[in-house]
This record gives C-alpha cells, structure tokens and sequence, in this order.
C-alpha cells in the first residue's frame, strides 16, 4: 500500500519539475535546488549557505546493516554482565544495566527510570533493529512492507537516541564517586562502549536523501 | 538579503519534508512521499514553540532549586541540587567535569530557551534581520539541546550504584524528574519551530 502511495507521490512530484534534476529544498536555509545524482563519494553543499545536502557515501547500505548488527549484538551483551561495580569501606557491588534500571525504578521515582531506559536501550535498539529492516531489504534491491513507514521513524527517531550521552554521562559520574569509592567496568560496559561507536557509525551513514531516493527508485519500478 | 527572495523554496510556495527531502506545494499537512507530518500552520507552529518554552521554563524552576540528590553518608542525610554539585565538583579539583556540568544542566537549557524566545519574537514581529545567522543560531540550539541530558544519566548512576545502606546511599530527588522533563520539552519546542517562519518576510511578495 506504502508503494502504491508512493507512485502518486513521485508523479506529483515530476508534474511540478520542469528541468531534469529532482528539486530538493536546503534545510538550513530553505533554499529551492535542482539536485543531481551523485556519484560514489560525492557530497552536495548548499550554494548559498554551505549546509551538507546529501552525501553518497560508498558502501553505505552494507555498512550500516553491518554496524547494525554488530551495534545490536553488543547491546545484548552490555545487558548479560556486570555493568559498573562500587567498593567502599570494604563493601562491594556491581550491578548490571537492567538491575540498575530496576533500582531507578524502584527509588520512588519510576518516571526517572523509564525516560532512562527508553533513551540509552529502547530507542537505540528500535533505531538499529530498523535499519536493519530497511538497508537488508534495499541491499536486495526490493522494498519489504512497511520499510517507508520504519524508515521515516528511524530518522524521527535520531535525536532521541541518546547513548553517547549516557557514556558521558557515565564519565562524569565516575569523576565524581572516584573520590570517596573505587569504581570498576564491567564487560558489560565495554560492549555497550562498542555499542555506541556502532551505533553513531551508522548514524553518520545514515543520509536522508539517499537513502530515499533509493526507496523512491525500487517503488517505481 | 533581497536577492535570496526568488531562489527561497517558500517565496514560491514549496516546502521541504524534514524526513524524506521531498519537495511538495505549502500547505500540506502530511508529506505526500513519506506520510510524516509537515509544518503546516504558520501561527501554529509559533503557538506551539512558545506552549513548549512555557512549559519547560516552568519546569526550569523546580529542576533547578530543588534536590537533585539525596546523599546519605555515615548516617547523615544532605541533598544537594544542580548548583550544588557543580560547587562541590569544583571544590574538590574537579574544575573540567564543573564546567561541563555547568554548561549542559544550567547554561544550554537556559541559552536554548533565550534564543527560541527571540526567535519566536523575531518573527512575531516580521523581523528581515540577519536571517542566515538566526537560521544557524536555530539549528545550533536543536543540535545541542540532547547534550543537558547529562544530568539526568549522571543522577541514574550515582542512585544506581551508591547503595550502601547506612554507610553510603543516593536516593534522586525529585528535580531529576522535572530536568529531564525539561530538557525533553524544550528538545519538543525546538522541533516546534519552523526556521522557515524566519523567512517569510524575505518572500513576501509571492509566498502564502
């Protein structure tokens, strides 16, 4: 059904231009383009504010379906281990991701807990389990149901992922115990480490206007 | 700033979706390409902006006077809020972590909401002035506004790991909450607003 919307969309869309080149409006600076097809390694600047339009990075799609993958497996893992231990006055604790979670949870402040774990573990998770879905279907060249649906909650989804900022997070709160306690790293916490650099891999990647031109192309054929 | 006006995408009555980059006709309220939803309403996008920097500078308040934290220590209870800690960071030669606390939890939400008013102001009054900069100003706020979640994991862990009994215990206060709920709102007011809104008044002549 999203395909057949699709084909609407496009011929509305060819209707309206008139030279060759799909038109494209800069986000930055709202500037009307004629956008070409770019080449392996090319990247489109705005002419007027210099804003990064669109960059076809080579490999993109194998990449991020494998650092997806990868970033997802690490996620696992940084829940199976300890995460963080603390020993003071000859007492010692580790606790793994979810417990830590669960401890939130439990402190009368079930709120705090849930805005936790729906920024570092589900909405990462959602993000990464989506490209999957989208870039192993586009890597095959054929689209599966729902991948413009999922493909347009990925992106939405970008900005509430907020892992790197949980690992800053972690630092400062390090700096801050390391006085008074010694502070471990468990496993865990070296996979969800790895989890993040994936994570922001294919982030980086991730390019609005390629990836859509390539769904626009397999829904036209 | 004239000679942007017949290039603008809005000066001939078309606009850009945030998700897919397509290009459809002003005034749709749903992406024909892609489905998400468009800013559409010019008032309303304003409207909202300010509903959301309302709210957050409400929620600016509590997240910032009252505890963050209760520290238990030997049996002797203190709370200390956002301020707070970043003294007692600096106090005990922390200087950097103070600083980086002190830029993303107080100054960035506060700097976000300043800049979102006055952009919110700036177009109310149908101001043409240095439109390029106030469109990178707009985009710098969204970029960074996630970044003051940092306090918000920071309490999470110390809670999480400081629980010693008598000996040692972190409990979060309820400021924690009202941060991140905070942060999420003016994160919802930056999405609110339309930088296209900002130039309007360059198209004038031939846009909606």
């Amino acid at each position: 059904m999203s395909a057949a919307n699709y084909k609407k969309a496009t011929k509305t869309a060819d209707s309206m231009v008139t030279n060759t080149g799909a038109q494209m409006v800069c986000h930055e600076c709202d500037l009307l383009l004629g956008m070409p097809a770019l080449e392996f390694g090319q990247k489109a600047f705005c002419p007027r504010c210099n804003f990064l339009l669109a960059a076809n990075r080579p490999h993109a799609l194998s990449l991020m379906f494998a650092f997806a993958v990868a970033g997802l497996g690490f996620l696992l893992l940084a829940t199976a281990f300890p995460f963080l231990g603390f020993s003071a006055s000859g007492q010692e604790r580790t606790v793994t991701l979810l417990q830590s979670i669960a401890i939130l949870a439990t402190e009368d402040l079930p709120s705090l807990a849930a805005i936790i774990f729906t920024s570092i573990v589900a909405i990462p998770a959602a993000l990464l389990a989506g490209i999957i879905y989208v870039t192993g279907a586009l890597n095959n060249n054929r689209l599966l149901p729902g991948t413009v649906v999922t493909l347009r909650w990925v992106i939405m989804l970008v900005p509430w992922s907020m892992a790197e900022i949980f690992l800053i997070g972690i630092l400062v709160s390090f700096v801050k115990i390391v006085t008074i306690a010694d502070v471990s790293f468990g496993m865990s916490f070296w996979s969800y480490v790895l989890f993040t650099v994936c994570l922001t891999i294919v982030v980086l990647y991730l390019d609005k206007r390629e990836l859509w031109s390539r769904v626009k192309m397999l829904s036209n054929d | 700033m004239t000679e942007h006006t017949p290039s603008s995408a809005l000066a001939q009555g078309l606009q850009g979706c945030e998700i897919c980059t397509s290009v459809g006709p002003v005034g749709e309220d749903h992406c024909e390409c892609c489905g998400a939803t468009l800013h559409s309403g010019w008032d309303v996008s304003i409207q909202h902006t300010w509903a959301w920097l309302a709210t957050s500078a409400m929620l600016y308040l509590p997240a910032n006077f009252l505890p963050i934290t209760y520290s238990r220590f030997l049996g002797k209870e203190t709370e200390s809020t956002i301020l707070g800690g970043v003294v007692t960071l600096w106090e005990h030669g922390s200087e950097p972590i103070a600083v980086i606390i002190l830029i993303a939890s107080v100054l960035v939400p506060l700097g976000k909401m300043t800049v979102l008013a006055w952009l919110c102001l700036s177009v109310q009054q149908g101001s043409n002035f240095a439109v390029a900069q106030k469109t990178k100003l707009y985009r710098v706020t969204e970029y960074v506004g996630r970044w003051s979640m940092i306090d918000v994991y920071v309490v999470g862990i110390l809670v999480a790991l400081i629980q010693l009994g008598n000996i040692m215990t972190i409990r979060p206060g309820v400021a924690a909450v009202a941060f991140a709920a905070m942060v999420v709102t003016t994160m919802f007011a930056a999405h609110a607003f339309d930088p296209r809104l900002l130039w309007a008044e360059v198209g004038k002549d031939s846009g909606k």
